[in-house]
């Protein structure tokens, strides 16, 4: 998915670039920039007659297809392995957080 | 929606209502939902995260959703047939929406 609106209009779900710090105990920090997902996804809330009331579509901008990567941190300790597995995304979509995978958080 | 701005707003929409055993009294009303486009983002997980989760959750899902932040209720006359009697029922209609926490969908 490529972004053509500006991104404070932008509605969708696409592959943006993002920049993390890889950290774990006995190792450096590295920086990493990686593909990672980001949007705004359609979502509603709407008055029902019947329990719970209120009907809900609710649909967040998550990866839908992923490569697993790694990386070597530098300075690691003799017992500690430099590698440092972190997701990339080749694509993204609007749909429900899953908790099996996904740390769902607002902000 | 395709005019919809980004952001969570008030969008107005019609019910029927049919009351009664037989369903012979109805009654319509205008009532609101809260429809949008919110901004959510997916992203490597930190560490602490990884090791909380036992390094099940690789992702993590920053987002918001379209919610109903304030709501209200309304009373919708139901007419019946030959205006003999008419019978009253309350609903709920939006007041105001806000991109918040998003929650699970019910289906």
């Amino acid at each position: 998915v490529s972004v053509t609106a500006p991104l404070r209009v932008f509605r969708g779900c696409a592959v943006r670039e993002f920049t993390f710090v890889a950290q774990k105990p006995g190792c450096k920090e590295l920086r990493i920039t990686t593909e990672a997902c980001w949007g705004r996804c359609h979502t509603w809330e709407r008055p029902i007659l019947e329990p719970p009331f209120i009907h809900r579509h609710h649909r967040v901008c998550t990866y839908s297809h992923i490569r697993l990567l790694s990386a070597r941190l530098p300075g690691c300790l003799p017992h500690v392995s430099p590698l440092y597995h972190y997701p990339a995304a080749l694509q993204c979509h609007c749909s429900g957080c899953s908790t099996l995978d996904t740390e769902c958080e607002t902000f | 929606y395709d005019g919809l701005a980004p952001g969570c707003h008030l969008f107005p929409f019609n019910v029927t209502i049919r009351s009664d055993r037989r369903s012979t009294c109805k009654g319509s009303h205008v009532l609101h939902a809260c429809v949008g486009y919110c901004e959510s983002s997916a992203f490597p997980s930190r560490y602490s995260v990884l090791v909380a989760s036992n390094f099940t959750h690789n992702i993590t899902s920053a987002s918001r959703c379209c919610t109903i932040s304030k709501d209200a209720k309304v009373k919708v006359r139901l007419d019946c047939p030959r205006g003999r009697h008419h019978d009253e029922i309350e609903i709920l209609t939006a007041k105001a929406c806000r991109c918040d926490m998003c929650r699970k969908s019910r289906y």
